[in-house]
Order: C-alpha cells, then sequence, then structure tokens
C-alpha cells in the first residue's frame, strides 16, 4: 500500500506559543480518505498548513507519496494537493472566477486549448457555471466557498484537504460536495486521497477513517463505527456523535453495539415488527 | 427593538449597468425580544438582508424601520451613529471584523467607544469571552493568530460586549465545534432571556428549531414564508426540495423510518422529540 502522507515525530509550536504539536504521528494510506475532527484550536488547520508546506517543522518528518517535505521540494508535493481553507477569500487569485480556476491549472501548464472545458466541468460540478465572470469577492458566503471547491477540483490533484469547506454551504452544497467526493473515490480509488477537516459528524462518519486530535495529540483513530463507539471520550473532548448515534443513547431500548444511520433504522424497523 | 421592511428592494451597483437586482420586494417584520431565523439556499440574500439592518446596505427603494429610525436611499451615514450602537452584527466571516492587536482589546474595542471607562470596558470584555469559551491565555493573542474557531467567538465577544438591543448573527456556528455550537444556541436564548431582539441566519435547520420563534425562508431575493418552525417543518417534502432545504435532522430520519415502515404519529422537531416518539411508539404494540 501506498503511503499518500506519512507524518513521523512531528514537533510545531507557533512563535513564542505552547507546543502545539510534540511528536505527532500519522500515516494516511493512498486511497484513504480520513476525517480530521478536534475541537476549536485543537490543531487540524495547522497540520493542514504543515503537510502543505505553508509553514515549517520545528523537527520530524513529512512525506508526501515517499517524498520527504524541504525547501527544496515543497513546490512538487504541493503540486500533488489541492487544499481548500477554512476561509475562502483567503484563496482567490483571480479577477473572475473563471480567472480563478484557471490560475491553478496555468500552473500546471495545462495547454490552454483545453482549459475552458476543464473550467466549466469544475464550475458546473458545484452549481457556480453561471457566475463564470463575477468578482470572487462579490459572492455569497456559500458561493465563494463553492468557487474556491471548483478550483480544487478542477486541478485533479492526487490528495485533497479540505478545511471546513462545507461550513457555510447549504445542505443542497454540502451533498453536492459529499456525493462529489465519492464519485471522485469510486473513479479514482486508490489514486485518490481525501482529508476532511469538519465539525460535522455527520460528514465525518462517511470517511474511511476519523482521526480525532485535541491539543496537537492523537486522541482517536479508527473506523467512524470504532471512533464513534466511544461516547465518554467524544463529548469530553468537545465533540458529539453523529445524530443516529445520539438519538441511540437517548433510546429506552438500545442496540448493543454502535450503529450508523442505516443500521439503527434497520433495527428499529425490526423492532417494530 | 422591532424591525420592519417595507417592500425593500435592493441592487449591488444600484444606477450602474452592472447592476445586480438581489432583493425584491421584500416586506417582513422581526419583533421584539424574538428569535427570527433567517434560512435559504446559498445566494437567496439573507446576508445582504441584514446588512441593512444597521444601514451597512441602505435599500435602492423602500423602507426599514427599525424602533423609531428609518432607514431609506437617502439616509445619510452621520444618522446611522445612533443606530449602529444599537444593533450589533456577527458577521458571516469574523476575520474581516478583527482588528485589534490583541484579543482583549478587539472585544474591548466597542464599549470603549460607546464610552464606557476602560476598566469598566475590560470587566464587560471579559465577560463576553469567558461566556464564549474563550480562554484567558488567548486574551493578550492578536486576533489573526487564532484557529477558525476561536476567531468565531472573539468576533461574537466583541458584539456582546456592546451589549447592542438588537443582534444579528450570519451563520455564526459555522466553524464552532459542536460545543461551541451548543453554547452558542444558549447563548442565543439567554438573550432572549433579556429582551434582546436577535436575528439569526443559518443553514442547519437543527439550531434554527432551537432557537427560533420565527422563521423566514429567502429564495432569490425573495420572502417565500414566514412561520414558526412547527408549521414550517410540517410542510410536504417536495416544498423543501424546491427551496433546496432540509428537514431538521430529526424530521429526515422520522422520514426515513417511515420508508422502512415505522410512521410515527407526528414529525419530530428535534432529537428529544424523535427519542419521545419512538420510546413511545416503537415496538410496544
Ligand atoms: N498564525 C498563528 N499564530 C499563532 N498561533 C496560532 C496561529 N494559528 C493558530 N494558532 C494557534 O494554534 C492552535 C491550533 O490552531 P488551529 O488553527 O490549528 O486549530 P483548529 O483545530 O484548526 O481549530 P478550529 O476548529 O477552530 O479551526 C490554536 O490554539 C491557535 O490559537
Ligand atoms: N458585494 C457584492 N456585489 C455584487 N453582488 C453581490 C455582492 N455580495 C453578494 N452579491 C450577490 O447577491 C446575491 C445574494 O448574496 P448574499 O450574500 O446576500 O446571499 P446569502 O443568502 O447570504 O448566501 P450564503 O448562504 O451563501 O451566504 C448573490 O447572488 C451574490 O452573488
Ligand atoms: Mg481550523
Ligand atoms: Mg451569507
Amino acid at each position: 500500500m501506498t503511503q499518500a502522507i506519512k507524518i513521523d515525530n512531528l514537533k510545531y509550536n507557533y512563535n513564542n506559543d505552547q507546543v502545539l504539536f510534540d511528536g505527532f504521528n500519522l500515516t494516511i494510506d493512498s486511497g484513504q480518505w480520513v476525517a480530521l475532527v478536534g475541537h476549536n484550536g485543537s490543531g487540524k488547520s495547522t497540520l493542514a498548513k504543515l503537510i502543505l508546506g505553508l509553514i515549517a517543522a520545528n523537527s520530524g518528518n513529512i512525506d508526501v507519496f515517499g517524498e520527504r517535505l524541504t525547501v527544496d521540494t515543497v513546490h512538487h508535493v504541493r503540486e500533488q494537493i489541492g487544499m481548500v481553507f477554512q476561509n475562502p477569500d483567503n484563496q482567490f487569485v483571480g479577477a473572475t472566477v473563471a480567472d480563478d480556476v484557471a490560475f491553478g491549472l496555468e500552473n500546471k501548464q495545462i495547454p490552454s486549448v483545453e482549459m475552458p472545458r476543464m473550467i466549466d466541468e469544475a464550475l458546473s460540478i458545484v452549481g457556480m457555471l453561471d457566475f463564470k465572470d463575477r468578482e470572487p469577492h462579490m459572492l455569497s458566503g456559500g458561493q465563494k466557498q463553492r468557487v474556491a471547491l471548483a478550483s480544487v477540483l478542477a486541478l485533479q490533484p492526487k490528495i485533497i484537504i479540505l478545511d471546513e469547506a462545507t461550513a457555510m454551504l447549504d445542505p443542497d452544497g454540502r451533498a453536492t460536495i459529499m456525493h462529489t467526493l465519492q464519485d471522485l473515490k469510486a473513479r479514482f480509488g486508490h489514486d485518490i486521497t481525501f482529508v476532511t477537516i469538519t465539525h460535522d459528524m455527520d460528514e465525518a462518519i462517511l470517511a474511511d477513517r476519523v482521526v480525532v486530535i485535541n491539543d496537537g495529540q492523537l486522541i482517536l483513530d479508527g473506523t467512524p463505527a470504532n471512533v464513534f463507539s466511544q461516547y465518554d471520550v467524544i463529548h469530553n473532548n468537545g465533540l458529539e456523535l453523529p445524530f443516529a448515534g445520539e438519538l441511540a443513547e437517548k433510546l429506552d431500548a438500545k442496540p448493543k453495539s454502535y450503529l450508523d444511520e442505516r443500521e439503527l433504522i434497520q433495527w428499529l424497523s425490526r423492532l417494530n415488527k | 427593538m422591532a424591525i420592519t421592511f417595507e417592500q425593500v428592494n435592493f441592487s449591488y451597483g444600484a444606477g450602474t449597468t452592472l447592476a445586480q437586482r438581489v432583493l425584491h420586494d421584500i416586506t417582513v417584520d422581526m419583533p421584539t425580544g424574538k428569535v427570527t431565523a433567517i434560512v435559504g439556499q446559498t445566494g437567496s440574500g439573507k446576508s445582504t438582508l441584514i446588512q441593512h439592518i444597521n444601514g451597512l446596505l441602505k435599500p435602492t427603494s423602500g423602507q426599514i424601520r427599525i424602533d423609531d429610525f428609518e432607514l431609506t436611499a437617502s439616509t445619510k451615514e452621520k444618522e446611522l451613529v445612533n443606530l449602529r450602537q444599537k444593533v450589533g452584527i456577527v458577521f458571516q466571516f469574523p476575520e474581516n471584523q478583527l482588528f485589534a492587536n490583541t484579543v482583549l482589546e478587539d472585544v474591548m474595542y466597542a464599549p470603549l467607544n460607546f464610552g464606557a471607562t476602560k476598566d469598566a470596558a475590560k470587566l464587560e470584555a471579559a465577560r463576553a469571552l469567558n461566556r464564549v469559551g474563550v480562554s484567558e491565555d488567548l486574551w493578550g493573542k492578536s486576533p489573526f493568530e487564532l484557529s477558525g474557531g476561536q476567531m468565531r467567538r472573539v468576533a461574537m465577544a466583541g458584539t456582546l460586549a456592546s451589549n447592542p438591543s438588537v443582534v444579528v448573527m450570519d451563520e455564526p456556528a459555522a466553524g464552532l465545534d459542536p460545543k461551541g455550537q451548543t453554547e452558542l444556541l444558549s447563548i442565543v436564548l439567554e438573550l432572549k432571556k433579556l429582551g434582546k431582539t436577535i436575528i439569526f441566519i443559518s443553514h442547519q435547520m437543527d439550531h434554527v428549531v432551537a432557537v427560533a420563534d420565527q422563521v423566514v425562508v429567502m429564495n432569490e431575493g425573495r420572502v417565500v414564508a414566514k412561520e414558526t418552525p412547527r408549521q414550517l417543518f410540517n410542510r410536504e417534502l417536495s416544498w423543501f426540495q424546491t427551496m433546496k432545504l432540509d428537514l431538521p435532522k430529526a424530521g429526515q430520519l422520522a422520514e426515513k423510518l417511515k420508508d422502512k415502515g415505522v410512521t410515527l404519529s407526528r414529525r419530530p422537531l428535534d432529537l428529544g422529540e424523535l427519542a419521545e416518539l419512538i420510546n413511545q411508539e416503537v415496538g410496544h404494540e
């Protein structure tokens, strides 16, 4: 199994701040979808920025597809990762929505004859084709997030990191993005890796693996079913279970083990027979 | 302070060739001491609408009454000073409203600006920061050196510290962790108890159910519904699809149960109600 991201004994702190990561380890296999969750300030965005080489670790190593992240390799590493930042305003570079998507493609030296089609394709996935000629800064919050996503999708990177990229989307937009990720996974299998940072546990549950961090420390790591069986640990870390999990906790007749929504519904319908 | 929109139209770039008509003939009221939730799909005009409440945007035509103040296209900037003190807005992107050197100074700014002494402002700021869960070791940091959720909390503290009569929150839960979201909802209810008029924009129907007295639904720049959460979420499913809205999670799960042959006696609004219905009605025949 190829390792998409390998973080080994990572140490990091912001300027004069206390130590955030102190010997952090995490390996993500190629083809995996990892949901990264944790309370506010636990270090999720910092970790994403470290992987992208936007900030440099104090010590420890980060490898992306076996390539060690250093000053010399940082550009090559970044080319393989598409990241949507927590605040889309920080990421717009183009004067129009279309330019913004084009920017990344130009950087990747995509032949210019192919670009219009790729731009249109990405914008239509997120439902923003009609806004092609608009200025990114003059869009609604959710529209900005959609454009930021389109810019990353257009690049077809091998690793996609979404930092709360659905936080301001309407229900329809959220569903579209989640379906898009599922489609990409079905299409590219082991060749596409996702890291989705989210506070929405019903989104986290769609991943193959859920990683919970707290103040730079890895607290839980496993399948969604595994992680969300830990009711107390999850709650003590400022989190909650997916809706179906919270519901099961409140039932008089409780299922014996953690069930996801589909399983819980099935269990309840059998109970009713 | 009651807020009334009367036949409000608004275009970005009004009078230019690039004019974009965004709000169409909005007539709606947001009563004193109540929580009005505003929902609607991306780009439906929610943020544009609420920026009229403190005169950041002025209607192209029509008027907005905020207590005894009347905002129209011809209202002058200097007439707005008073209004700005009474209306506090937590914006959709918190970064855009942070500016001071430290977190504490940022939150102290409004009370100082409105005439509080330095000590009083500090007290207000400390109280607000504690209320939103910003720990004291962050108070001396630059507000730009915070995590996304921490920034959101500081922005919220800034608004609370100025003690406005009207509190407007534009997707305040975005970026907050689950515990922070629960806290936010309890802050909203607390503000309501204090008699404040609250406007709460959200894409999360569960949050709407938890706090709202009335829900205003926007679609393509128009108000298409205004009713209580109970009324709203009892509408036909097809209506929600057209408006690209969701039921609250409890209602969604109840609908899925129904598809599997488990029909509850009513459509629940929240987790508690759903659990209660299941406990009473499922498996006890
Ligand atoms: N630029 C910065 N300078 C100094 N400290 C920072 C900076 N950015 C973040 N921090 C601090 O580092 C810690 C981790 O922040 P980070 O942004 O990684 O958290 P997060 O898990 O992404 O949180 P959130 O859910 O709120 O987005 C926080 O305590 C934060 O205050
Ligand atoms: N500064 C601006 N200039 C021109 N058009 C704008 C500007 N800001 C927003 N718009 C447009 O006005 C419409 C309404 O935007 P608004 O921000 O009010 O939507 P919203 O309901 O808050 O959406 P969201 O849920 O995505 O935040 C959108 O189509 C948007 O593109
Ligand atoms: Mg973050
Ligand atoms: Mg908005």
